[in-house]
């Protein structure tokens, strides 16, 4: 993961500065389609969840607004069921690199079968987003459906990387009978 | 209460005394610089220290350290007995921010009133930290009606299944520390604002209240054992508030006696 450059005068004399709210939402991210015949009205379920694994939260904080099948959703889109709003994860972030190189390279994959040590507390988050109404509302008149994930930035300070806030390695949707 | 239990209250039902014994508190503890201190203990969470645990529900480790809520109650514990140390009748309150009064007004007064008040702030102090840290402590609240409601805690509530209340109630956590921002927005020092221990106060009650309904039956065995470093506990040392000496009271009143 490449570390945020840190800036010499972020922070003035006191160092690293207090964290912001930033307006600019990071960059948002558009699936491309996927069929759900198994959300249609013919099919019951109780419950359809988002799951996002392989979240990365090592820099800013942010609200991952899920929008179904609407690919121009903003930071200005209200979040209800007309706009395909389906529900939003929070990420609280570690607030960047607060160590010398390499403290938040998470080493999984170099593990021994003997390191007993605990994981890295920077291991990639899972997220689950229950998407139930949105989802039956999408599948009454579309076979496919594109997620739309908007991320508002809660709390970033000068290690983050604001735009490219959103990083995962997967998501899916599961049903589940009632 | 019995047995010495003591009662952690809300924070919109405390008394002015009280109000004045958590300053108090508070005050004392951010005044000691060893590792008694608010310094030391705000550090264990995240920098420089970095024990708290967060996000761990992942399925990229064999065993999925779900340990969120008991490695914070082992804290929240720890810094309560030492403001008691300061103080000895306080108790952590709870911030309630699904309170009507909160969604329209946002953090309680106590935590913003200006005056000398160590609830407000914290004059953090690592020098020595890559980048260093030396200032106080600062917010950055968000719109009152965009905290968590108490639909969302009842969702929470009913999640019957461990992985998923706790990533539920995770999430509004997350959501309160976003919506505070500032130092609370960051895992790196979001212990140092005062606020972070009231807010975590209250995700321990939904917990607690959490494990009234369900009991620990669905808590994974192979947690059980987990140390809660660096605190004296592992997670069956902390499933039962009573056996940690204190409980949640939605509301108290002395009844007075004799003539």
């Amino acid at each position: 993961m490449a570390r945020k450059t840190r800036s010499s005068s972020g922070g003035g004399r006191g160092g690293l500065g207090v964290p912001k709210r930033i307006k600019a939402p990071g960059r948002i991210f558009t699936s491309k389609p996927v069929k759900i015949d198994f959300a249609g009205p013919d099919h019951r379920y109780a419950r359809a969840d988002l799951e996002i694994e392989g979240v990365f939260h090592g820099e800013a904080s942010y609200e991952g607004r899920v929008f179904l099948n609407n690919p121009k959703a903003d930071e200005t889109t209200d979040k209800n069921l007309a706009n395909g709003y389906a529900g939003s994860f929070n990420i609280f972030g570690h607030g960047g690199c607060l160590g010398d190189p390499g403290h938040c390279e998470v080493n999984d994959h170099k593990r021994e079968a003997y390191d007993f040590r605990a994981p890295h507390p920077l291991t990639p988050a899972f997220k689950r987003v229950t998407i139930t109404d949105a989802l039956r509302a999408v599948a009454k008149t579309a076979n496919e459906v594109t997620i739309t994930v908007v991320p508002i930035i809660q709390a970033a300070n000068e290690l983050s990387d604001t735009n490219n806030v959103f990083r995962f390695e997967s998501m899916k949707i599961l049903t589940y009978n009632g | 209460m019995a047995n010495n239990i003591r009662i952690r209250a809300g924070v919109h039902n405390l008394t002015d005394p009280q109000v004045s014994d958590l300053r108090q508190a508070y005050g004392g503890l951010q005044a000691i610089s060893d590792n008694r201190g608010y310094q030391f203990l705000a550090g264990l969470h995240g920098v420089p220290s970095w024990y708290c645990w967060h996000h761990q529900g992942n399925s990229r480790v064999a065993q999925r350290m779900e340990i969120f809520l008991p490695w914070h109650r082992a804290y929240l514990y720890t810094f309560e007995m030492g403001l008691r140390d300061r103080v000895a009748d306080v108790t952590l309150p709870w911030w309630d921010w699904t309170l009507r009064s909160r969604q329209q007004s946002g953090l309680p007064t106590i935590f913003t009133d200006a005056s000398n008040n160590p609830l407000l702030k914290f004059h953090v102090n690592l020098p020595n930290t890559n980048p260093a840290i030396v200032r106080d402590t600062g917010r950055d609240p968000g719109d009152p009606g965009d905290l968590p409601t108490q639909d969302d805690v009842d969702t929470a509530l009913g999640r019957t299944d461990w992985t998923d209340f706790c990533s539920a109630l995770e999430d509004i956590h997350d959501n309160v520390h976003g919506w505070v921002s500032g130092d609370m927005g960051v895992i790196g020092t979001a212990a140092y604002d005062p606020v972070f221990w009231c807010h975590h106060t209250m995700i321990d009650r939904i917990w607690w209240l959490w494990q009234v309904r369900n009991g620990n039956g669905n808590i994974p065995t192979d947690l059980l054992d987990v140390v809660l470093a660096p605190f004296n506990f592992k997670v069956r040392d902390v499933l039962n508030v009573n056996d940690l000496g204190y409980d949640y009271a939605a509301g108290q009143v002395a009844i007075p006696v004799g003539g």
